[in-house]
């Protein structure tokens, strides 16, 4: 047991290594981005521009430069190239509306899939269950973009039911910030629902046949019962554990289209503009966010799995 | 033990998460200095804008939005009148008592510090601040300090590099408050540059680093307090202002709360309904609220000229505009009507470099057709044929925002039909000029503009003269190496911005000369928004040429 | 038989289908019980997609969608009069006996006129809405369907070998497995895209250029590549344990003719599975990437830049947003369900319905 949480330590750590690595070196790659030529503005001459070089270290070899990079982004002094303001701030200035959006929908999306899930699990076949389940694609169908930009169009500007965009924090005014975020969570969270509801209704049917259901039929269990006690509780570890991961990721800032479509400013929206810009620092300290919330929460799915189900202690 | 697992960890995330929200709900702002005493007599007006400052640390920046609120906040020796119009260009005496003199050829400037200054924080100012403002713009570095700075004064390239402690150059005398600056050649846009917010007078000690969040105090009508980085600031009333009597700077009316919203259309829409007061107007009102705008708001809305050229560079080295009659074709085929429609009307349409409210413009008819009547192709595709260019490929540059990409669609269309094989490169905002300024890419040609630094034809032609041809961070995209307007941009640019009416006539000659010979494609003067609340005094607002709205003209009705 | 596949996946976002099915085993049902006589599963499963009626018009759907867009160069040539990057910005257009300005002044452009010119209206640069929208389908679809090649060749090749040799040559792969899966896929497309714009590659024997759509194309297809080769990999970690394979190997069959000749084949139903989820993600992730200027580049069409130029004009011209996005949607829709419905008949336990 120890061994295995070891080893995928170790590969974790790899990983993000790598990942680190690769998105430094991809932005290194692109041609005329020099960050020197970006901060100088269009008027700097070559000897200020030799100056920016020295004085950021841009001269240096990259490995060099990497080091300097990821000591910065862990000790929390790493700025941004374009506006020269401190990168961890800005991601922490951007949590609250992203976290706000991210659990606000993750309980909205878990609940629903559960509903629909178990629905068309049972209703396997029915008339229900096809609509249900073209319901549930058609979430998963739009763009988030294109979604957004219809809520926002007919519910917005027309109806002028919901307002146009914008995060109000919670504790300025809570009705407000309920009001501003409904939209945004519907959009996030049928992207999900599709998805979700079909991953359970599929392993609702591998338990429906287990032996052990069979059994606890035989014992009188009523159908309630047994969906409840038996089914669900087995079928849900699998959404559970995906449902973690896809938190993380939009935690991370995985929700860039969303947020930006709704003009959240949460860390999503940041992430994007960081691409516009392409902020080198910006970009390195976003990636490593969602890199580190994924591959952490995986480690930690792996290990309960491995906890909960003594038939996979593969190592 | 599944549930209990569940249930922790689900406690847990809960309590981690009240934690963030009410701890960053709460801090949402650092303030510099006390801040609720001085605004508790005026009132607040909100101005929203689309893009945040660069900077707010006048040593650092160097863009519109920053300079909105720098030059009320940090005057330096010289600034602009507060007035509209061409009376909005003149030079007058900030910190200093009277406009430098100038003397030895142009190559140097004297000036005396007002008596009784105070930085808003109380501190005295000296004259040797005025040296270390300008050494501290060298070392952060601010964007203009090669061009304007190292290039000019004499000692600054040293003290840049390093190898001299101080700028020789610059001698100061605190006890009688005169300054005198040697420049290495005679630069007639000197005192421009002295007016520049960068140059804005600091107090010595103010550290040498981006200071954003935490303005250093400076000399002005206002001063900048409740920073919340990218998302708001806070212009208040500098209550010592009044005291230090500087004639030709007002003091403000009312107090300013800066929103930074990238959602331009919101802001327009809440500027509309009045939810707020200004519409900044380096941002562009989308063409979807225009109308809607133009009939609601006709009281309060109107198109104003700020010194901004938009044009398609033309590269004068490589196939096909080497030859002139390619060139010439573009410009008298293309379609400014078409292109201002796709900048929602807000183009004034041009043939010459120079803009409008600059000296020098010209008014002789243009020299290949009139502008606004639409473009020739049947004539723009003859004299492809006849310049033998005919079928060759060209790469058009473009950058990615609206409606610059939506310009560069319509231009590669265009070049197609008049015979050329043209296909588009749109490139990323943030790294487009640094695209095409490098030489060894030699961009065929693309979008351009140029927005005036100061008000004297020297900062336009500077993107036409041969020795501003550079390997990288090139503005010369044509290449542009003319023998005549080399010559004339020397001796043109050495006469000092006082003096500038006297030599009016020569820049006309100049610019006629350029359109003449078809080095550039300009295709439009963009305009820009004034455009304001109910709530404001729209007549009582000063739209200044160099800086915009003049947020110390701003008054509740 | 299949193991159970992830459905159609996230946007933007990613999950963990893959973490979920690299350790697990995933349920077998090795004795095909109550099965008629004399049907395979592959006649079966034919008879259970036919069923399944909804599926099948959803398959239907799409292919008209394909065959309009295939359509496109008759409707631009025929009907239309008009190519989808020709711009017609200060041009007039006749509606009922009014002339109307192609592009107001403000930018606004005409709404649909219903008639063969501009049928569903003009796009900001005055050029023909319905042409751009039959071209940009072909331009996504192609997108799509490259990635999605590319995504199913390299995912089975990756797959088989990991699970197939295990040891190092596994543990390699699955750790840039993770790497890949556990980047943003935003950022890899747009750092590409940004990089190739301007440059385009060239890899001696053949270049591409800046604007190709084989840089989206490849871009997308290696984002989703461990999607499908973790459950690859998971599926062939059993399959390899079995006796088939056991017996093959007895025989003395190179490991290469095991590979293809009795793994490739049980992974049949599977691959076909995966095949309309990728191509649904790839499509909308196109459109992602177009949102973020790093997909299909100006001035060639694709639903997701039409979408995301539209996106700019709202409230005035919401036709440009509305008729991309919906087109996209039905493609994407018809292809999730008839994916959907095509995984219910080939997965055994379906057996349950059948049985109502």
């Amino acid at each position: 047991m120890a061994r295995f949480i070891v080893k995928r330590l170790v590969a974790m750590i790899a990983v993000l290594f790598a990942i680190s690595v690769l998105t430094f070196l991809m932005l290194e790659a692109i041609p005329n981005g020099s960050p020197a030529e970006r901060l100088g503005g269009r008027l700097a001459t070559a000897a200020e521009l030799h100056e920016i070089n020295i004085e950021y270290g841009f001269n240096k070899p990259l490995y060099v430069q990497y080091v300097k990079s990821m000591e910065q982004i862990f000790s929390g002094t790493a700025y941004s190239y374009s506006q020269g303001l401190n990168v961890v701030d800005q991601v922490k200035a951007g949590l609250p509306a992203t976290l706000s959006l991210s659990l606000g929908a993750g309980v909205i999306w878990l609940f629903f899939s559960i509903v629909v899930g178990t629905i068309t699990a049972i209703k396997s076949g029915r008339f229900t269950e096809r609509v249900l389940t073209v319901l549930a694609m058609m979430g998963v169908s739009f763009p988030p973009f294109f979604l957004g930009a219809v809520l926002i169009y007919y519910l917005g500007y027309k109806a002028k039911i919901f307002p146009l965009g914008g995060y109000v924090p919670l504790f300025n005014d809570p009705v407000q910030w309920a009001v501003h975020l409904v939209l945004p969570w519907f959009t996030l969270s049928v992207l999900f629902i599709g998805f979700y509801s079909r991953v359970l209704r599929s392993t609702i049917l591998d338990t429906i046949n287990e032996d052990y259901v069979r059994t606890a039929r035989a014992k009188g269990l009523s159908e309630r019962q047994v969906l409840v006690r038996h089914i669900l509780r087995n079928s849900l570890i699998p959404i559970i554990s995906l449902w973690g991961l896809d938190l993380a990721q939009v935690i991370g800032g995985g929700a860039i289209l969303t947020e930006s479509i709704y003009n959240l400013h949460g860390v999503g929206q940041f992430a994007r503009d960081s691409i516009a810009h392409l902020d080198l620092t910006s970009i390195l300290v976003v990636t490593m966010l969602t890199a580190v919330a994924v591959v952490v929460l995986a480690a930690v799915v792996d290990v309960l799995y491995a906890l909960l189900d003594p038939r996979i202690r593969l190592g | 033990m599944r549930r209990t697992i569940r249930g922790l960890t689900a406690a847990a995330m809960t309590l981690g998460v009240l934690c963030v929200l009410s701890a960053c709900g709460s801090s949402s702002s650092t303030s510099s200095g006390s801040s609720s005493s001085s605004k508790s007599s005026a009132s607040m007006v909100t101005l929203v804008e689309g893009t945040a400052p660069d900077s707010l640390d006048p040593g650092m920046s160097y863009t519109s939005q920053g300079w909105e609120p720098l030059w009320l906040t940090y005057t330096g020796l010289v600034t602009y009148a507060h007035a509209s119009g061409a009376a909005g260009t003149q030079l007058i005496p900030g910190l200093a008592a009277t406009l430098p003199v100038i003397s030895d050829g142009g190559k140097t400037y004297t000036a005396t510090l007002r008596k009784g200054l105070v930085f808003s924080n109380g501190t005295a100012v000296k004259a040797s601040d005025f040296a270390y403002t300008v050494e501290r713009a060298i070392k952060i570095p601010w964007g203009g300090s090669g061009q304007f700075i190292t290039d000019q004064i004499a000692g600054a390239s040293a003290f840049s590099s390093g190898k001299a402690k101080t700028i020789s150059g610059i001698t100061t005398s605190d006890a009688t408050g005169k300054i005198t600056v040697h420049l290495l050649a005679p630069y007639g846009a000197f005192d421009n540059v002295l007016a520049f917010p960068s140059l804005g007078l600091v107090p010595s000690g103010t550290p040498f680093k981006n200071m954003a969040n935490n303005p250093p105090p400076g000399v002005g009508p206002y001063k900048i307090t409740n920073i919340a980085p990218n998302a708001s600031y806070e212009l208040v009333k500098n209550p010592r202002w009044g005291q230090m009597n500087i004639p030709g700077i007002p003091a403000g009316h009312v107090n300013i709360t800066a929103k930074i919203s990238s959602n331009v259309e919101a802001n327009a829409l809440s500027v509309l309904n009045n939810s707020a007061d200004v519409f900044d107007w380096a941002d562009v009102i989308p063409g979807s609220l225009l109308p809607q705008i133009q009939s609601q708001a006709a009281s309060r809305y109107s198109k104003q000229i700020m010194n901004s050229t938009y044009y398609f560079f033309l590269n004068t080295k490589s196939k096909p505009f080497s030859s002139a009659l390619a060139r010439q074709a573009v410009i008298t085929g293309i379609s400014e009507d078409s292109l201002n429609r796709l900048g929602s009307g807000t183009l004034i349409p041009a043939c010459y470099f120079l803009p409008p409210g600059m000296t020098g413009h010209p008014t002789a008819p243009c020299p290949y057709g009139d502008p606004s009547a639409g473009g020739n192709i049947a004539k723009a595709k003859a004299l492809v044929q006849q310049s033998g260019m005919a079928g060759t490929p060209v790469t058009v540059w473009g950058q990615m925002r609206s409606p610059r990409r939506q310009w560069v669609d319509y231009y590669t269309s265009f070049l197609n039909q008049i015979g050329f094989k043209a296909t588009e490169k749109i490139v990323a905002d943030a790294t487009y000029f640094a695209t095409i300024g490098n030489l060894k890419l030699n961009p065929q040609t693309g979008f351009a503009d140029w927005n005036q630094d100061f008000p004297n034809p020297i900062d336009f032609y500077l993107l036409l003269s041969g020795k501003a041809i550079l390997p990288t961070n090139n503005e010369n995209f044509g290449q542009v190496n003319d023998p005549r307007i080399n010559s004339e941009v020397n001796a043109l640019g050495a006469v000092p911005t006082t003096n500038l009416a006297s030599v009016a006539g020569r820049w006309q000659t100049l610019d006629e000369y350029t359109a003449k010979q078809a080095y550039v494609a300009v295709f439009g003067y963009q305009t820009f928004p004034d455009f304001v609340s109910s709530r404001i005094n729209f007549g009582a607002v000063v739209y200044n040429p160099v800086y915009g709205t003049d947020w110390s003209s701003l008054q509740v009705k | 038989m299949p193991s159970r596949a992830p459905a159609a996946n996230v946007m933007a976002t990613q999950s963990a289908a893959g973490s979920e099915f690299s350790e697990v085993s995933p349920a077998l049902l090795d004795d095909n019980e109550e099965l008629p006589p004399g049907l395979g599963p592959w006649k079966l499963a034919w008879r259970r997609l036919r069923r399944n009626r909804v599926s099948l018009a959803f398959g239907v759907v799409f292919l008209i969608i394909v065959i309009l867009c295939v359509g496109a160069p008759i409707y631009s040539h025929d009907i239309a009069h008009i190519g989808p990057n020709i711009e017609n910005v200060s041009g007039t257009v006749k509606i009922g006996n009014k002339r109307v300005h192609i592009v107001s002044l403000s930018s606004i452009p005409v709404g649909p006129t219903w008639h063969s010119h501009y049928f569903l209206g003009a796009d900001l640069n005055g050029r023909d809405l319905a042409v751009r929208l039959l071209y940009g389908g072909r331009n996504s679809l192609e997108v799509g369907g490259v990635a999605t090649l590319i995504t199913m060749f390299l995912a089975v090749i990756l797959g088989v070998v990991a699970g197939y040799f295990r040891g190092w040559a596994d543990g390699i792969i699955s750790r840039v497995l993770d790497i890949i899966w556990a980047y943003p896929a935003v950022l890899l497309g747009v750092a590409l895209g940004a990089t190739l714009a301007v440059s385009g590659i060239d890899f001696g024997l053949f270049s591409l250029k800046g604007n190709s759509l084989i840089v989206p194309a490849f871009v997308i297809g290696i984002v989703y590549v461990p999607y499908v080769a973790k459950p690859v990999r998971g599926q062939v970690l059993q399959l390899r344990e079995r006796e088939f394979v056991d017996a093959a190997r007895q025989q003395g069959l190179s490991h290469f003719r095991i590979m293809t000749g009795e793994i490739l084949p049980n992974l049949a139903s599977t691959i076909i599975v995966f095949v309309p989820l990728i191509l649904a993600n790839a499509i909308l992730l196109e459109a992602g990437l177009s949102y973020l200027g790093a997909g299909v580049q100006p001035p060639n069409p694709s639903w997701g830049t039409m979408i995301s130029d539209g996106v700019s004009t709202i409230p005035a011209a919401f036709h440009l947003v509305l008729v991309p996005g919906i087109m996209l949607v039905l493609a994407v829709l018809s292809i999730n369900v008839f994916g959907d419905g095509l995984r219910d008949a080939l997965d055994p336990r379906a057996k349950v319905r059948i049985a109502r």
